[in-house]
């Protein structure tokens, strides 16, 4: 498909006219000096652009490394934690934070919403560390003084007993007040 | 599983996988297109470290984002889409006078080039110097098509333009490049 460009020849052709033809050089092609010119020069373009192909410029030896090295630290950051071990088994924050959860609700009076699981910045692969933010819906009626405090000593226990990590901090969030 | 074995998995089995969490097929991602998009990056952007810095975020930002990618079979095409447009971001941040300094970077830098004629080096100069004299988005189509040979739609996509648009800018680059290459014919 022809484009008309800004580049239009004296001869009424354009220079993507004679880019398309370059090979087939027609009856003007062969005639006409302004085509021929820039045929030319186009000639010359596609072999240096040849060239440009053939360079071997190679990214840096270490890129492979630095990209991973993000990718793992992005990793630490968000998705998964790392399990006790040798530092390649890993558990989802999704399954831990469904672990957690499950621990806050046997709790009377209380009903485990959000709850974000990080990795601490002391977390090592031998001790791996944990914070969570747990926020929680309370029945009026039901929840008594201590319930925070079970709560808590629950949602430690599961840490440590049902996945194996320490959980350094827990911050508990009451996001809701239910009528009993 | 061996590293000859993990050469030879196709895109769309170390996409489902990388997504799934698993690093090191994505490394074999990183490790298979890391060379197109490093010089993709360095002939857009024209230097080095900002070439660098470009495949970087988009291996890392295309790792954030398997998860919003259909077609696992089309991963080179949205790394191609990405990178393009990660270098355009940069060349619209920079700023004006930097442009200057990006000349003396780009011939002082060493490159590894097969044994050929002085002509045809003073050839490859002229034209590297030509590509700088191009709009960011010329420059791009242009490379995008010429040298990586993509798709118009393709290019469409990655610059956020038409195809009809993108065939009018390869048009204007070829023509302003040609003019370039004159002296040579």
């Amino acid at each position: 498909m022809a484009v008309t460009s800004d580049y239009v020849l004296p001869c009424g052709r354009d220079v993507e006219e004679v880019w398309e033809a370059i090979d087939l050089s027609d009856e003007h092609m062969r005639s006409c000096p302004h085509c021929a010119a820039v045929r030319e020069s186009l000639l010359v373009l596609r072999a240096a652009t040849d060239e440009l192909v053939r360079e071997e410029v190679e990214p840096p030896f270490d890129l492979v490394s630095r990209v991973m090295a993000a990718v793992r630290a992005d990793v630490r950051r968000s998705d998964v934690v790392p399990l006790p071990g040798d530092g390649l088994a890993r558990i989802s924050t999704r399954a831990v934070a469904a672990v957690l959860r499950y621990a806050a609700d046997g709790v009377d009076g209380v009903r485990a919403r959000a709850c974000r699981v990080e990795e601490a910045p002391e977390s090592t692969v031998s001790d791996p560390v944990i914070e969570v933010e747990l926020s929680i819906a309370i029945t009026a009626g039901l929840v008594t003084h201590q319930a925070y405090d079970e709560v808590r000593r629950r949602v430690l226990a599961a840490a440590s007993a049902r996945i194996g990590v320490r959980l350094a901090r827990l911050d508990l969030v009451v996001a809701d007040v239910l009528e009993g | 599983m061996g590293v000859a074995e993990a050469a030879a998995l196709d895109d769309a089995t170390l996409v489902a996988r990388s997504r799934d969490g698993d690093m090191r097929a994505y490394e074999q991602l990183v490790r298979r297109y890391q060379g197109p998009m490093y010089r993709l990056a360095l002939r857009i952007v024209g230097s080095r470290g900002d070439a660098e810095d470009a495949v970087q975020d988009v291996f890392l930002t295309a790792w954030r984002r398997l998860g919003q990618l259909n077609d696992d079979g089309a991963f080179l095409g949205w790394l191609y889409r990405t990178t393009t447009n990660q270098c355009l971001n940069v060349l619209r941040k920079r700023k004006p006078h930097a442009d200057t300094e990006l000349d003396e970077q780009e011939s002082a830098e060493p490159r590894t080039r097969p044994e050929r004629a002085v002509e045809v080096n003073a050839q490859l100069d002229a034209l590297q110097a030509a590509l700088r004299g191009l709009t960011p988005e010329q420059r791009a189509c242009w490379v995008l098509r010429e040298v990586h040979g993509r798709s118009y739609e393709e290019i469409a996509e990655a610059i956020g333009a038409t195809q009809q648009s993108v065939r009018g800018r390869l048009a204007r680059a070829r023509a302003q490049l040609a003019e370039v290459m004159a002296p040579w014919r």
